[in-house]
C-alpha cells in the first residue's frame, strides 16, 4: 500500500465533530479552492514552509540542502523550483523558519497516535480525517478506520464528496458514523472557476448519501464573502437541503488564515479572498436567511 | 445522588438582582480600601509585655495574650452584612503580627499609606504606636530573630536571606491549614472548655506529676485560657448588636441587629441550632483563630459537608429558604475578604496580589467513600458564580466513579462565567495520595484543600505546607557553575561538583545537579526544622488546637506535635524549567553532540548574547516537558521521583515527614526575575513556568499538554500541584461540554489538580495597558486568584505569557507581540521630589547638606550626613528623641573596601556615632558605596532585593534593627523633603 502523505496530526480538536477529537489532515485535494484555509493541503506533493521573517541567518539550510535550493546571498532564500523538499533544512533549521508540510505514517504508527488521546474522547468524541481529500487514499484510510472501530473509537469524515460513490461505499462508509460533506457553490460554472472542478459528481454523490445516512451526513457551507456567501448560492443550497429533507447542516464562518500559508508556500493569492473575518452582523443575517429557507 | 433535591442545579432564577443585599455588599466589598489595623498588635503586645516576669510558661502567657486580644476587640458592624464578627477594626483590613514579619513595615511605616503597588493606609497614631510602643517590644523577639539568636546565625539562615535559593516559610507563618470547626458548631466552645477543665482537673487529680503530665496540664489550661478569649468575644458582639439595635432606626437593619444579638448569644459558646447560627458560629472561630495564627491560608474546608445538616434540618422544618441559604452563605463569601497581609514592598515581587487564600472545598466523597455532593454545594458555586471575589480560594473535588457527570458539567459552567474559578481536584488520585501517606482512608477521603492547592486529611493533619519554598532553578546553576550562582557571584555556596569539562555523560552531569539538589534540600530542612523549634518556644497555638482533632486527645499543641497527622510542605519553583534544560543538555550535549556543555554554559553567561541560533536549538530542538517526547518524559518523571525520595527521608520536629508539592504562588516571576539564562533557551531574568505547568508555547496542543501533566504519578507529589491552563473560547453549550470531557478525561489518565483562565491574550495586554477600566479581572495566578490589577509587572507578562489553548481547534494559540522573546519589564526610578522646609534654624545647616546629599550625585558623606542629622534632630526633637528612649542598638557600617567605618551606638537616649569597630553590633551594615547605602536605606521603591543580590549593600544579624534604623532614616527625609511637619 502506498502511503499517503499526512500534513498535520491535530489533537484535542473540538470543531472537527462532537466532543474532543484527534483531526488527521490528509495533503492532496482534486479540488483547488481559491480560498481554501488549508492551501498546503491542496498539493500531492511534500512542500515547505519558508518563513522568511523568523530566519536567524544561520546557514544551516544552505551547509545540508543538496540541490543548491537554499542560497544565503545576497540573503537567505528558498528557491523552489530547485527544491526536492527533502526536508534536510527544516531539521536543521534552529528558528523553524523552515518546516516539511507532509510526512508518511505507517498505519500501526498513525494509529498509535490517534489512541494517544483516547482517554479524552469519552462518549462522544472520536477521530475525524480531514484534508485535503482523505477519500482519496481509499486503502490506507479504510484500513485505518478498520482498527480504529476495533478500538470502538468514534470516527468521521471530511470530505469535498469528489470520491466514486461504489468505492466509497465499499471500504470506508461501514466504518464512519458521520461525514461532513462540503457543499460550496450550487452553480456549476462558478464551480468551476474557484475550485477547479464542476460539482455534477459532487452534488450526485450528496443527494444519494443522504438517502442512506439520514442523520450522519451533515452538509457543510462554507461562508467566503462575495463568493459562497452571496443571498443566491446560500438560498439553493438551502433549497437542496429542504428538498433532500436535511436539517441538520453547519455554516463554516470565513477564516483568512490562508493568506499567511500561501505566504510561506511562495504562492500568490486570490485578490477576491478578503483578508478579515466576516463581520458578525452579515453574518447572523445570512445564517438566518439560511435557516428559514431550510425549514 | 440522595442529598441532591434541587431540580435547577444552576438555581438559574437567583441572581444579584433579586439578591439585593448581595449586590450592595458585594460594591461595598469591592469598592474598600485596605488598611492597617493594629488592634491585634496593641493587645497581644501589651499583654506579653505585662506577663514577661510572671513566670509563667509561654503557653499560658501566649494564651492570655490571645484571650486578651480577643476580649478587648473592638465589636464592629461596618454593614448590613447577616454575619457578627470582624477579622479587624477595619472594613478591609490588614492585621499585624509582629510575632512573624510585622517588622519588616516597619522602614515604610510613614510610605506605606501612598506606595506604588498595593498601598495599606494607616492613621498616622497607629504610625507612632507601631514606631513607638510595638515594634520595639519585639526587636529581639520575633521568630527570625530568636531562631538566629538560638542557632548563632548559621549558614542556611544566611543561605536562606540570600532569598534566592529558598525561602523558609516559617519565619513569616505557620497557619497553611483546614481546621476542625465540626466539633465547636455541634457542641459548643462551652463545651470544649468543660473538656479541657476535665482533662486538666484528671491529670491533676493523679497526685505526682511527672513533667510530662505537667506540661499535658498546662496545655489543657492555655487551650481554656484561648477559648474563653472566643466566648467574650462573641458575648461583645452580641451586646454591641444589642445596643445598635436600639438606637437603629431603619427597621431591617434594627431587626437583622438584633438577629445577631441573639446569635451572638448562643454560638459559638454554645451548639449551633440554625444554619444562620452555624454560619456565624464558624465565622467568629475563623476570626478568633486569626487572633492565633497569622492570616495565611487558614482554609474554612469542606463547607457543603461541615454545614448540610443545618442546612437540611432548616430547609426541611421551612424555616429557610434557598435565597436565604444563598444570602448567608454570600455573606460568608465577602466576609472571607474582610482583610488582607500586610506585605512590605519587597515581599509584593514575590507574592504580589495574593490574598489571604482561605480555601473552601466542595464535593467529592464522604468518609464512606460515596458520593457526597448534595444541594449545599449547588448553593455555595451558585454564590461563587454570583460574587467572583478574589476570597475564598473554592477548590471542586470530583470523584470521577461516585460523582455524577451533572455536578461535573455545573462545576465547569461556573469556571466559564467566573473565568477562573473553582480549581478542580481529582479525587481518586488524591485519596490515593494521602493514603500513600499514611493517612487513613476515611480521613483521606475528608480530605480538604489549603490555601492554594494543598492536599489536607482536614482538621485533621496539621500539615504546614508552606515550609519551604525551594527554587530548583538554583540547583541547576550550582550544577552548571560548580556550586556558584550567577546572581550571587562569586560566593561559593553550594558543594564543587566537578567542572564542565569533567562530565563525560549526562549521568555524570546529573549527579552533579542531584548533589546540589539534596544539599539545598539539607540546608532548607535544616533551617525549617530550627524554625520550628523556636514556633514550639515561642509561638504555641492553644486555640487553634482546640479546633482540631488530635491535640486534646493527645494533650499536646499542634506545635507539639499533637495533630493526628503531621506533615511539613516543601513546594518547588522552577519545575518545568529544570526538566526542559535537563533534557536539552542530555540530548543536544550528551546523546547528538552538537554541542558541548562549556559552549552552552559560556552562551548562557552572555545571555545568549551573539549566539541566538544557539538559543534557538536549546528553545524549539529540544525535547519538552509537556510533550510526549520519551527524554522529556523521563526526565520529569524522575526528578519528581527524586524529589520525593529526598524529602520522605526527613522527619520533622513533629514527627511527621516532608512533602513536596509544586505550587509556586508569583514566586515563579519574582525568581525568574534574579535567574540567569537558562539551557532550554529561556533568557535571563524571564519568569518561569507556574507550578507544574509546562513551559509556555512547549505543548503543542491542548490535550498534549494535559496528557503529560496527567502522566505524573500523583504519589510523588503528596503536596498537591498547581496546573495553569489558559482555553479559550468557552461560550456556546458545546464548548462546556469539551471542557467537562477534557476535565474528566485529563482525571481519567490521573490527572491530579487543574485550573483554567478563560481569558484571551487581548483580554490581559489590555487590562495591562488599561488598568483602571478592568479593577476586578479575576486572575487565577498559581493555586489562588487574584485581581489581576493588583499583580507585579512581572506577574502580569507571566499570565500574559501563558499558552492559551483555542478552545474549537484544540491548538496553541501563538504569544501576542511583545510576549515571544519577553524581557523583564524595567521601570524607570521614581523622581525624588525635594521642598525646602526646615523646622529649625539650628537645623539648617545639617538639613540643607542632607538634602543636598539626597538629591545629587555626590554620596560618598551620605552615611556621615545622616548620622549627624539624627543627632541633632534627637537633641531638639522631643517627638524624633522618642524612637530611642530606652532603645539600645549596636550598628556597624563598613564599605566593602574597608575605606569607611562607622560605628552607631544608641543608648540611653543618645546616639554616638565612631569611625571604629564595635565588638558584637546588633547588625553589621556592608555596603559597596554611599550612593547603595543610600538607595538600600530611603529609595522610594527601593530595590532591596537588588540590592542584596547585587551584593550592593549586605546586612548580617538582627535585621530588626536595621528596619528600625530604616524608618528613623526615612523619617529624616521626609522631615527634609516637607513631607513630615
Ligand atoms: S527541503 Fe531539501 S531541497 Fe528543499 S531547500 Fe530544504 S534541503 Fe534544500
Ligand atoms: S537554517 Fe533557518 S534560520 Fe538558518 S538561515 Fe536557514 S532558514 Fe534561516
Amino acid at each position: 500500500m502506498t502511503l499517503p502523505l499526512i500534513f498535520d496530526i491535530r489533537h484535542g480538536s473540538m470543531d472537527d465533530g462532537p466532543g474532543i477529537r484527534t483531526t488527521v489532515f490528509f495533503k492532496g485535494c482534486p479540488l483547488s479552492c481559491s480560498w481554501c484555509h488549508n492551501p498546503e493541503s491542496q498539493r500531492m506533493e511534500a512542500e515547505i514552509f519558508w518563513d522568511a521573517q523568523s530566519c536567524v541567518g544561520c546557514q544551516a539550510c544552505h551547509a545540508v540542502c543538496p540541490g543548491g535550493a537554499s542560497a544565503v546571498l545576497p540573503e537567505v532564500t528558498l528557491h523552489r523550483e530547485k527544491c526536492t523538499a527533502c526536508g534536510a533544512c527544516t531539521e536543521e533549521c534552529p528558528s523553524n523558519a523552515r518546516s516539511l508540510i507532509g510526512k508518511h505514517y505507517p498505519v500501526e504508527e498513525l494509529v498509535r497516535i490517534l489512541l494517544l488521546d483516547r482517554g479524552f474522547y469519552r462518549a462522544t468524541g472520536g477521530v475525524t480525517f480531514s484534508g485535503g481529500e482523505p477519500t482519496l487514499h481509499v486503502e490506507y484510510l479504510s484500513t485505518v478506520l478498520q482498527t480504529l472501530k476495533k478500538e470502538n473509537i468514534s470516527t468521521a469524515l471530511q470530505t469535498c464528496g469528489a470520491f466514486d460513490l461504489e468505492n466509497f461505499r465499499r471500504h470506508l462508509l461501514p466504518y464512519l458514523d458521520l461525514v461532513y460533506f462540503d457543499l460550496k457553490l450550487c452553480d456549476t460554472t462558478s464551480h468551476l472557476t474557484y475550485t477547479g472542478f464542476g460539482n455534477e459528481l459532487l452534488l450526485a454523490n450528496f443527494s444519494a448519501l443522504s438517502r442512506e445516512m439520514g442523520k450522519r451526513l451533515v452538509p457543510r457551507v462554507p461562508l467566503v464573502p462575495g463568493i459562497t456567501a452571496t443571498e443566491l448560492n446560500l438560498t439553493e443550497i438551502a433549497r437542496l437541503l429542504r428538498e433532500l429533507g436535511i436539517t441538520t447542516y453547519q455554516l463554516l464562518p470565513f477564516n483568512p488564515g490562508g493568506i499567511e500559508k500561501r505566504r510561506l508556500l511562495g504562492q500568490p493569492f486570490s485578490p477576491e479572498i478578503p483578508e478579515s473575518f466576516m463581520d458578525r452582523d452579515t453574518e447572523r443575517r445570512l445564517r438566518e436567511l439560511f435557516r428559514s429557507t431550510v425549514r | 445522588m440522595e442529598y441532591t433535591q434541587l431540580t435547577d442545579l444552576r438555581l438559574s432564577e437567583f441572581t444579584l438582582s433579586n439578591l439585593p443585599l448581595l449586590n450592595e455588599l458585594r460594591t461595598r466589598t469591592l469598592a474598600e480600601k485596605p488598611r492597617v489595623c493594629i488592634e491585634r498588635a496593641r493587645y497581644v503586645t501589651d499583654s506579653l509585655k505585662n506577663t514577661r516576669n510572671s513566670g509563667e510558661p509561654i503557653q499560658l502567657r501566649y494564651a492570655r495574650a490571645v484571650k486578651g486580644f480577643l476580649a478587648r476587640k473592638s465589636p464592629q458592624f461596618f454593614d448590613g452584612n447577616l454575619l457578627a464578627g470582624t477579622t479587624t477594626s477595619k472594613p478591609f483590613g490588614a492585621p499585624v503580627y509582629p510575632e512573624l514579619t510585622g517588622l519588616t513595615i516597619w522602614p515604610e511605616l510613614e510610605t506605606i499609606s501612598t506606595r506604588k503597588k498595593n498601598p495599606l493606609i494607616i492613621d498616622s497614631a497607629d504610625v507612632n504606636e507601631l514606631n513607638f510602643e510595638i515594634f520595639p517590644f519585639w526587636l529581639e523577639e520575633n521568630i527570625l530573630e530568636a531562631t538566629r539568636r538560638r542557632t548563632g546565625n548559621p549558614g542556611n539562615l544566611k543561605l536562606f536571606e540570600k532569598l534566592v535559593f529558598f525561602l523558609a516559610g516559617k519565619a513569616g507563618a505557620l497557619s497553611h491549614t483546614v481546621p476542625c470547626y465540626r466539633v465547636a458548631l455541634e457542641r459548643g466552645v462551652d463545651y470544649l472548655i468543660a473538656e479541657a477543665l476535665r482533662r486538666e482537673h484528671k491529670i491533676i487529680a493523679q497526685g505526682l506529676l511527672s513533667k510530662a503530665d505537667k506540661q499535658q496540664a498546662i496545655f489543657y489550661r492555655s487551650v481554656r485560657i484561648a477559648l474563653e478569649g472566643v466566648r467574650d468575644y462573641a458575648a461583645n458582639l452580641s451586646r454591641g448588636a444589642a445596643k445598635l439595635a436600639l438606637a437603629e432606626t431603619d427597621p431591617v437593619r434594627k431587626s437583622n441587629l438584633e438577629a445577631m444579638a441573639e446569635v451572638c448569644a448562643q454560638v459559638p459558646a454554645g451548639p449551633a441550632r440554625t444554619f444562620r447560627e452555624a454560619v456565624n458560629s464558624l465565622w467568629i472561630l475563623q476570626v478568633a483563630i486569626h487572633a492565633e495564627n497569622i492570616n495565611m491560608a487558614i482554609s474554612p474546608g469542606r463547607l457543603d459537608q461541615i454545614l448540610y445538616p443545618w442546612y437540611r434540618a432548616d430547609l426541611d422544618s421551612g424555616d429557610l429558604t434557598v435565597a436565604e441559604a444563598l444570602e448567608l452563605v454570600g455573606c460568608l463569601w465577602l466576609k472571607l475578604n474582610d482583610n488582607t497581609n500586610l506585605v512590605p514592598e519587597t515581599a509584593e515581587e514575590l507574592f504580589g496580589g495574593a490574598g489571604t487564600v482561605p480555601a473552601v472545598t466542595v464535593g467529592g466523597v464522604d468518609g464512606q467513600g460515596e458520593d457526597a455532593v448534595n444541594d449545599l454545594t449547588y448553593v455555595i458555586l451558585k454564590v461563587t458564580e454570583l460574587l467572583q471575589t478574589r476570597d475564598p480560594s473554592v477548590n471542586a473535588r470530583y470523584h470521577p466513579e461516585k460523582n455524577s457527570r451533572d455536578y461535573l458539567a455545573r462545576v465547569a459552567e461556573v469556571v466559564a462565567t467566573t473565568k477562573c474559578v473553582p480549581a478542580f481536584y481529582n479525587d481518586s488520585a488524591a485519596i490515593r495520595t494521602l493514603v500513600n501517606q499514611g493517612v487513613s482512608s476515611e480521613h483521606a477521603r475528608d480530605y480538604a484543600i489549603i490555601g492554594c492547592v494543598e492536599l489536607s486529611a482536614s482538621g485533621r493533619s496539621y500539615d504546614a505546607s508552606s515550609s519551604i519554598l525551594l527554587n530548583l532553578v538554583a540547583a541547576l546553576e550550582l550544577a552548571l557553575f560548580n556550586g556558584k550562582r550567577p546572581v550571587t557571584g562569586d560566593l561559593q555556596i553550594g558543594p564543587r561538583t566537578g567542572d564542565l569539562e569533567s562530565f563525560t555523560t549526562f549521568g555524570e552531569f546529573l549527579s552533579a545537579f542531584h548533589a546540589q539538589l539534596t544539599w539545598l534540600i539539607g540546608q532548607a530542612v535544616q533551617l525549617n526544622e530550627e524554625f520550628g523549634r523556636t514556633h514550639q518556644e515561642k509561638l504555641p497555638s492553644p486555640l487553634l488546637s482546640a479546633l482540631f482533632e488530635g491535640p486534646l486527645e493527645s494533650g499536646k499543641d499542634l506545635i507539639s506535635g499533637g495533630a493526628l497527622y503531621n506533615a511539613s510542605g516543601a513546594t518547588h519553583i522552577g519545575f518545568a524549567d529544570v526538566v526542559d534544560s535537563l533534557s536539552a543538555i542530555e540530548q543536544l550535549v550528551f546523546t547528538d553532540g552538537r554541542f558541548t556543555l562549556p559552549q552552552v554554559v559560556a552562551a548562557l553567561k552572555d545571555d545568549f548574547e551573539g549566539n541566538e541560533p544557539l538559543r534557538l536549538w536549546l528553545a524549539n530542538k529540544a525535547p519538552k516537558y509537556g510533550t510526549d517526547h520519551p527524554v522529556a518524559v523521563k526526565n520529569s518523571t524522575s526528578l519528581l521521583a527524586f524529589l520525593y525520595e529526598t524529602y520522605q527521608g526527613y522527619v520533622n520536629y513533629r514527627g511527621g515527614r516532608y512533602r513536596p508539592a509544586f505550587w509556586t504562588m508569583t514566586n515563579h516571576a519574582g525568581q525568574g526575575k534574579l535567574a540567569g539564562a537558562l539551557p532550554n533557551g529561556r533568557k535571563a531574568h524571564v519568569s518561569f513556568a507556574s507550578g507544574i505547568t509546562p513551559v509556555s508555547q512547549a505543548a503543542p496542543d491542548l490535550t498534549c499538554c494535559m496528557r503529560s501533566v496527567a502522566r505524573i504519578n500523583p504519589l510523588h507529589i503528596p503536596g498537591g500541584e498547581a496546573f495553569n491552563l489558559k482555553m479559550v473560547p468557552v461560550d456556546t453549550a458545546d464548548d462546556l461540554e469539551s471542557l467537562t470531557d477534557a476535565v474528566e478525561a485529563y482525571f481519567q489518565a490521573g490527572g491530579l489538580h487543574v485550573q483554567f483562565n478563560i481569558m484571551t491574550y487581548q483580554t490581559l495586554v489590555e487590562a495591562k495597558a488599561h488598568p483602571d477600566r478592568h479593577p476586578h479581572l479575576l486572575v487565577r495566578v498559581s493555586g489562588y486568584s487574584a485581581y489581576f490589577r493588583d499583580l507585579n509587572d512581572a506577574m502580569k507578562d507571566e499570565i500574559i505569557a501563558r499558552t492559551a489553548y483555542d478552545s474549537r481547534t484544540g491548538a496553541a494559540l501563538p504569544l501576542p507581540a511583545g510576549y515571544r522573546d519577553r524581557l523583564p519589564a524595567n521601570e524607570p526610578a521614581e523622581k525624588m521630589i525635594v521642598s525646602g522646609d526646615m523646622l529649625n534654624s539650628a537645623l539648617a545647616l545639617p538639613l540643607a547638606k542632607f538634602v543636598d546629599c539626597i538629591t545629587s550625585e555626590i554620596v560618598e558623606e551620605f552615611l556621615e550626613v545622616l548620622l549627624d542629622l539624627m543627632k541633632m534632630v534627637f537633641f531638639f526633637d522631643d517627638d524624633y528623641r522618642k524612637n530611642i528612649e530606652g532603645f539600645a542598638g549596636r550598628y556597624l557600617f563598613r564599605s566593602v573596601d574597608r575605606s569607611i567605618t562607622i560605628s552607631a551606638v544608641f543608648a540611653q537616649g543618645k546616639l554616638h556615632v565612631d569611625e571604629e569597630e564595635i565588638p558584637d553590633p546588633h547588625v553589621q551594615v556592608i555596603f559597596k558605596d554611599g550612593k547603595a547605602l543610600m538607595n538600600f536605606l530611603l529609595a522610594e521603591n527601593p530595590d532591596i532585593l537588588g540590592a542584596m543580590l547585587r551584593q550592593e549593600v549586605t546586612p548580617e544579624g538582627n535585621l530588626n534593627y536595621l528596619y528600625k534604623f530604616a524608618y528613623m532614616a526615612r523619617h529624616l527625609q521626609r522631615m527634609a523633603t516637607g513631607r513630615v511637619s
